[in-house]
């Protein structure tokens, strides 16, 4: 048993190693491009997200977003709800704490810091139980409505912070300021790292005992492996469909309302690069597990960091990072076949 | 109102150009959700094309090479590797999205928009003889050639998938996998052809929008189109007369909402989430209606 953990262990890095060296490679082709070479530039990377105390800081406030959309979607992935809808539930949450900080600026901070967090969380897990409820009453495919939950929410709430809620004399789109009193603190500034960072770990290990420790944790992962028996086997399919599909809302919505109290500081129309669809490539690549989306996170905002300097110092475009990833997430499926399979593969 | 139908017919081009590749992968039994990354490759590489070459139809053929291109990555993926469809459809995305930005930044030193004097579009189909025709001349002519084409690969499309023993073995290849196998079809290689003419489809819808609507290229410029594209797959049930009637509907959203927000003050975001709003209901709607004329018995 302890000798079958440790060969899959050896087994997991090395298909990891090999999926990282071969988009390296692929991003080594695109560096030549600018006339630049690869391995001082990726050397450059690495400096710039892991050279110092704050650079690396900066890489776990990067990382702090990645850890709660790859929980939300691995949540749904290990119930077999195809979610793709985490982005969508993002915006929601972040306009919702923002929302709560801007709506009260002289309300006490111990009732708005926790209510911000609230709404965002439950905000985004209403969101999710839109797709939720029609997948598990009405049987409607999941991955097409929360698609267009997604492109619905960043409309919404770019509608939101243009007319309602809009800032007069402010040419972007945005909410007013959250109030000071209800920012995150900042853990090592110059940094961007904030409290939302320790609070992504908690959930991380909230997630980690949800999965192991609870039986709904095993009837999630049993409906993912196979629905059908699970009715068979007396556990209600719908409301295993509605939890996860909660819950994954709950998370997305978190990562965005801790976007607005830890960095931004009010809402942004269009303010996400795409963190909830990271999350699903996160998700895979640490196989939905709780300490693998951490591991998958941290690499991603290793890069995304560390592509920032780049493009700073060495004139690399940042989009580099974006080329990597897909690589990475063209392959993670690849391979992921020979073990974890989805039941939507063949049917989609 | 003339204006408005000119402008919707305009906008419906590359909608039904990308729906028309999207439908044919569907069909085959694939969803394609990288259609949006397939036009915004089109639409680049329509640009790069066309600006070398300073020929709009190099950049035709360009975008719909690289479409096609793309699309067999994606193929390679799904098929061979046997990576999850919509994960590699999304990685597609991601990927389309970034490499456009960084060749944008190292090829022209711009971040934005590229917009050169010096690029030539596919300028219009015009008729002074039917120019005579009153209202009809003024809605259907001085289009970009494309938009003309645009109709008739939708009559082909639905030609073949109807009439053509390709488009049977191909609808069959979606529909039951098995059974088609077992008469000889090579479906994964029906599918791979079914993705990648999806592709070249989508980039052609691309480089509509870059070439024949606009003259430049801007980051991210297809905006969600490829999705409204989906939707109106969705909508239409893959069928290919309903699915170009739903791009015409959504093409209309488009056209009538920048009069709707100057003329009537009505935000443009409200049309924009329309089509994704009509879709979720569509499904819902379809769903409801399948499950009343199915036996009440549920596992």
């Amino acid at each position: 048993m302890a000798w079958r953990g440790i060969s899959q262990g050896l087994y997991e890095i090395g298909r990891f190693s090999a999926t990282l060296a071969i988009a390296l490679a692929v991003g080594a082709i695109f560096i030549q491009l600018t006339g630049r070479e690869a391995g001082a530039a990726y050397l450059a990377l690495l400096e710039s997200a892991l050279g110092s105390r704050v650079a690396l800081a900066d890489s776990l406030a990067a990382a702090t977003p990645l850890i709660l959309t790859g929980l939300a979607t691995a949540i749904a992935f290990r119930g077999g709800v195809f979610n793709v809808g985490v982005e969508g539930s993002l915006y929601i949450g972040a306009f919702a704490a923002a929302w709560v900080g801007f709506a009260w600026p002289e309300g006490p901070a111990w009732i708005l810091l926790p209510g911000a967090i609230l709404a965002g969380g439950l905000a985004g897990s209403l969101w999710g139980l839109i797709p939720g409820s029609l997948k598990a009453w009405m049987d409607v495919d999941e991955i097409v409505s929360t698609i267009m939950m997604n492109y619905i929410a960043i409309a919404f709430t770019s509608y939101l912070v243009n007319y309602p809620f809009a800032v007069p004399g402010l040419a972007n789109a945005m909410s007013p300021p959250i109030a000071p009193a209800i920012h995150l603190p900042r853990l090592l500034p110059p940094s961007q790292l904030h409290l939302g960072f320790v609070m992504a770990l908690l959930c991380v290990l909230g997630v980690g005992v949800l999965f192991a420790r609870t039986t709904w944790g095993f009837e999630l992962s049993l409906h993912g492996m196979n629905p059908v028996f699970v009715r068979w086997a007396g556990i209600r399919a719908p409301r295993v469909i509605l939890t996860a599909m909660g819950l994954s809302g709950f998370l997305g919505g978190l990562a965005g309302a801790l976007q607005v109290l830890g960095i931004h500081y009010r809402f942004i129309a269009n303010f996400s690069p795409g963190y909830g669809y990271d999350g699903i490539a996160i998700a895979l690549l640490g196989r939905t597990t709780a300490l693998g989306v951490l591991a998958g996170a941290l690499l991603f905002g290793i890069l995304r960091n560390g592509a920032s300097g780049l493009e700073l110092f060495a004139g690399i475009p940042l989009e580099l990072v974006r080329i990597l990833e897909a690589v990475i997430i063209l392959l993670v499926t690849a391979e992921s076949f020979m073990r974890w399979r989805t039941s939507k593969v063949k049917e989609a | 109102m003339t204006a408005v139908l000119f402008a919707t017919l305009r906008m419906t081009a590359p909608l039904i150009l990308v729906a028309l590749g999207g439908l044919l992968a569907q069909q085959a039994g694939m969803i394609n959700v990288a259609l949006e990354g397939l036009m915004l490759v089109g639409a680049f590489f329509g640009v790069l094309a066309a600006y070398y070459a300073q020929n709009p139809w190099a950049g035709v053929l360009a975008a719909v090479a690289a479409g096609g291109l793309f699309a067999t990555l994606m193929a390679w993926a799904v098929l061979k590797l046997r990576a999850n469809l919509i994960v590699a459809g999304l990685a597609l995305n991601l990927l389309a999205l970034g490499l456009t930005r960084y060749l944008l930044q190292v090829l022209f030193s711009t971040r934005g928009a590229f917009a050169p004097e010096r690029l030539p579009g596919l300028g219009i189909v015009d008729s002074p003889f039917l120019r005579r025709i009153p209202f009809l001349g003024d809605v259907v002519l001085g289009h970009s050639p494309l938009v003309y084409l645009s109709w008739l690969l939708a009559l082909l499309v639905a030609v073949f998938l109807k009439y053509v023993p390709e488009g049977l073995q191909l609808r069959a290849a979606g529909e039951n996998p098995e059974a088609a196998r077992s008469l000889g079809i090579h479906v994964d290689r029906m599918r791979a052809l079914a993705l990648i003419v999806s592709g070249c489809l989508a980039g052609l819808g691309g480089v509509q929008l870059s070439l024949g609507n606009l003259q430049l290229f801007f980051e991210n410029m297809t905006n969600g189109r490829g999705f409204i594209a989906l939707a109106a797959i969705y909508f239409g049930q893959a069928r290919p007369g309903a699915t170009v009637l739903a791009c015409l509907l959504f093409g209309l959203f488009e056209a009538i909402q920048i009069r709707l927000q100057t003329r009537m003050g009505v935000p443009p975001q409200w049309p924009q989430m329309l089509p994704f709003a009509l879709v979720i209901i569509a499904l819902t709607l379809i769903s409801i209606y399948r499950r009343s004329r199915k036996p009440s018995i549920r596992l």
